[in-house]
């Protein structure tokens, strides 16, 4: 009897363990049914918002109803339901849109609604103020992470349903700030942040060097300068100056060595050399590139070039502009970008509140307030009347891309203030001299924005 | 609690229940084009009950409730299969389910004699073989099926119930030990494993690694009843080494998985929504779209998704009957494999199989509702007693038929007399536990209180009477 009785229990464990699995499959069921139905061709979606209530998508949007231009500029960010764009914030989100229980089924008056941090009204506004320039722009608060401006030009109306899908430009169906693009100068500020970390600031700032127009370097390789020759120069006047002879000779500096640099680039978020697999930032959903390089040998050009920015060194937008909040919170941390600031349920209770997280420790804080130190010099000295009255760091940048017959044109920064603590990056593609600037786009930004911002409050 | 685990008129009073309102919902919410596919069907679904109610009274032996509740299900199915994408009775669906009944019959009348059935393990291992041949001659180049003239039958289906015969064990077979090298082994604990080790390899041939988790399940239940055997003197190293060992095979069988299986191990479905993911997206979509209620008999649209009666039935009757009664049909089936811990077996062979026999049932349907769901890799095995597949559902008879062969046998006017001793004796107890006490009297364990003792032997006292 006591045999039968253990076969017994190995039957009731069978079938308990079976119940087990059912229930959580009821619980799975009950969890995640908006996201299977979000997969439907038919399911009934609820609208995405910005920061004061402007729609922002409105799966029952018409152009009578909006106006023809009313989305274009978060067209390939906020996206639709076509599955025609799938990084976008309502493709990798529709379960939160989602106007469906499962006790309930479908409810066609939901309140299922996304609540974005973005401020539409300014981010028209950047948009327009690129003109007939094509590029990309995004900011955020350094401090909490809310994302107020996101775009990417050219962009697609999606009110236009895709009838023009042939006709639109390149790239209009993706949001250029989390996908690579070559950094030109701003590189130096990781270039200049690894050489921080391993030499520290007093042997730094103690290095000078001189730039006659071209450099040849230990492999007799010529860098040249975009100026004829900015002579001698320190750290401080190389940043601003964006000299690459001056860059070329720190590189090869022997107080340093190619390791520390990979080891910086590294907790910076870089993949160097192929090495590991590519990191990407995921702000809900959307998947943003971070950085690559290849940096195999301090004396050559390639590797020297790619510390400057060139070469096949690829860094996002958003990547960017998040190094800047590591260096404007003075902590080597960045703060998270987030673009949605909350959710309601089909019902309309609030939920999905966002927290304000930290990434890892990318490098020292020291390393970080002598950064915010020059690039706010910087600044001062060539950015005064981006936002009057207020200090901004940047560095502005000049990469040449397909393979040197266009100059996209570069700006990244931060806003040096507790009250409006705004961390950027500009893009504009194919500027050449006499039009619209970035640092044009980022005054209409910065103002606008704390016009805004002061506004909300 | 009775013999059965449900009172007779309980019993059936379920079966109609469930099918009248399951017709009602058809009638109410249901895809028809004319009254008279619904009537047929209800025809089929009643006819089928009040056949099956008026033979389980016929029975000398009381095991109405697996009799009636592998009834319920099949005419459950019955209706389901018979309403997807618009309602018109499965005419073949109701053959199977006949073939399935008169299956059951037939495998409780083999396997009811415990001494009978456990001499005739050669002949079993002899149909193992044969129809091992019979796959690898007839179905054609790596295949499980048989297609003649349109007709399909699955053979390896028909290995299932037999394999658990050959797992099954008695005490007599474990006691008869020979020397292999340094062991004594039992030569039926040798046929077994030679046996289990061919119907792997030919799963492993044939490609169809969906059932051999099954298998592996009734193997595993075949051994760990082994070990449970209190005088088969395993230490409990050899019980950690054979742990060891099982781990060891689970992780060779995950690694060395065809490209295939790895695709479906680490496929990401939604990613890829319309390709390798596009039956189980489509499944949850279903199950979502159709909620607690359904969306309705024949409303559904996952009758478009190839296996939507087979692969993903699960998903289709939650689309158009809702989670509630798929749930009801899921909780039948458990109803009948639960049945043999109400009605313990006399004999070990009989626990063992009764073990094998769930054992293969919760591992296919683990397989198929939470393979479809997305909670283990997609495997394609059917559903018992719900799927379409008449080599699927006349093993699930079978296999029902032994299930009720493993229970106590109890006698129709063996019952009559109990209870009438009992109403004779003590009017004032109920009769259920004095039928229960009676036929699995509790040992009083060694530390229980001398008071406790006392009050159990009194209840078997007074049983036996």
């Amino acid at each position: 009897m006591k045999s039968i009785r253990r076969g017994q229990h190995l039957i009731t464990l069978m079938l308990l363990i079976f119940l087990i699995g059912f229930g959580y499959l009821i619980y799975r069921l009950q969890r995640d049914s908006g996201f299977y139905i979000s997969h439907a061709s038919s399911a009934s979606l609820g609208c995405v918002y910005d920061r004061s209530g402007e729609v922002l998508f409105d799966p029952h949007a018409t152009a009578e109803d909006y106006g023809g231009d009313y989305f274009l500029d978060v067209g390939n960010l906020i996206g639709d339901d076509s599955r025609q764009m799938t990084n976008t914030l309502v493709a990798q989100n529709k379960a939160d849109l989602a106007n469906f229980s499962f006790m309930l089924g479908e409810q066609k008056d939901g309140k299922a609604a996304i609540y974005t941090t973005l401020d539409h009204n300014v981010n028209r506004k950047v948009y327009n103020a690129f003109g007939s320039k094509d590029g990309c722009a995004v900011a955020y608060n350094y401090k909490t992470g809310e994302i107020y401006v996101c775009l990417s030009k050219p962009s697609v109306n999606i009110l236009n349903h895709y009838n023009d899908i042939n006709n639109l430009k390149e790239g209009s169906l993706l949001c250029k700030v989390f996908y690579p693009t070559v950094p030109g100068s701003t590189q130096k500020i990781s270039t200049t942040i690894a050489a921080l970390e391993s030499m520290g600031y007093d042997t730094l700032c103690s290095k000078e060097f001189s730039c006659a127009g071209t450099y040849n370097n230990n492999h007799s390789q010529v860098i040249k300068c975009h100026s004829d020759g900015h002579g001698t120069q320190d750290i401080y006047a190389a940043f601003a100056n964006s000299c690459n002879p001056f860059f070329a000779q720190l590189i090869e500096d022997p107080d340093w060595s190619l390791a520390d640099i990979q080891k910086t680039y590294r907790s910076m978020g870089y993949r160097v050399n192929g090495q590991g697999d590519l990191n990407y930032l995921d702000i809900n959903g959307i998947s943003a590139y971070t950085a690559s390089t290849d940096v195999s040998d301090k004396d050559d050009f390639d590797s020297q070039w790619g510390c400057m920015g060139q070469g096949t060194t690829l860094v996002s937008p958003l990547q960017m502009m998040v190094w800047q909040s590591a260096i404007a919170n003075q902590t080597g941390t960045s703060t998270m970008p987030y673009l949605i600031s909350f959710t309601k349920s089909v019902s309309g209770d609030r939920k999905n509140e966002a927290v304000t997280e930290t990434g890892s420790q990318m490098f020292s804080a020291r390393s970080a307030a002598y950064i915010r130190d020059i690039m706010l010099r910087n600044g001062k000295e060539n950015y005064a009347g981006v936002l009057p009255g207020t200090d901004i760091g940047v560095k502005s940048g000049t990469a040449q891309v397909k393979n040197g017959t266009e100059e996209n044109s570069l700006l990244t920064g931060f806003v040096d203030d507790e009250d409006f603590p705004i961390a950027f990056c500009i893009v504009i593609e194919n500027r050449v001299k006499g039009e619209v600037s970035t640092s044009d786009i980022a005054a209409v930004m910065l103002q606008q924005l704390k016009a805004s911002l002061n506004a909300t409050e | 609690m009775y013999k059965n685990g449900l009172s007779y008129a309980g019993v059936v009073s379920l079966l109609l229940l469930t099918h009248l309102s399951m017709l009602g919902i058809v009638l109410v919410r249901g895809n028809y084009e004319e009254p008279k596919d619904l009537a047929m069907l209800a025809c089929a679904v009643l006819g089928l009950d009040l056949v099956g109610i008026i033979a389980s009274l016929c029975y000398r032996q009381m095991t109405y409730t697996l009799d009636l509740m592998l009834l319920g299900i099949l005419n459950m199915s019955l209706i389901f299969q018979s309403c997807f994408g618009g309602v018109h009775l499965s005419v073949k669906f109701l053959i199977t389910c006949v073939a399935s009944l008169i299956s059951c019959e037939l495998g409780f009348l083999l396997t009811r004699n415990h001494e009978w059935i456990r001499h005739q393990k050669k002949y079993i291992y002899l149909v193992i073989g044969i129809l091992i041949l019979c796959i690898l001659l007839f179905t054609g180049g790596r295949s499980m099926w048989i297609t003649f003239k349109g007709f399909s039958i699955q053979p390896s289906e028909f290995i299932k119930p037999c394999y658990i015969l050959i797992c099954a064990a008695s005490i007599v077979e474990l006691h008869k030990k020979i020397k292999v090298t340094f062991f004594y082994v039992s030569p039926d604990t040798l046929c077994m494993l030679g046996a289990t080790l061919v119907i792997f390899g030919l799963q492993w041939w044939c490609r169809d690694l969906g059932s051999l988790p099954t298998f592996a399940a009734v193997f595993g239940c075949a051994v760990v009843c082994r070990f449970c055997y209190p005088r088969a003197k395993i230490s409990k190293s050899w019980i950690a080494a054979a742990a060891v060992a099982g781990v060891l095979v689970l992780i060779a069988a995950w690694k060395l998985a065809p490209a295939y299986v790895q695709e479906r191990l680490h496929v990401d479905i939604w990613a890829d929504q319309y390709g390798t993911g596009y039956q189980q997206c489509q499944a949850l979509i279903g199950i979502a779209r159709g909620g607690w209620l359904g969306m309705g008999p024949g409303q559904g649209s996952l009758h478009n998704v190839f296996a939507y009666e087979s692969d993903i039935v699960f998903s289709t009757i939650c689309e158009e009957w809702g989670l509630l009664y798929a749930g009801i049909a899921v909780l039948i089936v458990l109803i009948m494999l639960t049945t043999v811990l109400m009605n313990p077996p006399k004999s070990y062979y009989h626990a063992t199989m009764t073990a094998g026999i769930v054992a293969a049932f919760v591992a296919q349907m683990s397989l198929n509702i939470f393979g479809s769901c997305n909670l283990i890799p997609f495997t394609g095995v059917t559903l018992p007693f719900i799927s379409q597949g008449g080599s699927s559902l006349v093993t699930c008879g079978f296999m029902v038929g032994m299930l009720k062969a493993g229970q106590s046998p109890l006698f129709r006017h063996q019952a009559a007399k109990l209870r009438e001793d009992a109403a004779a004796e003590l009017p004032s107890l109920p009769k259920i536990p004095f039928l229960q006490k009676k036929d699995a009297p509790k040992k009083p364990s060694g530390n229980a209180p001398q008071r406790s003792h006392t009050h159990r032997n009194d209840k078997n006292r007074r049983g036996n009477a």
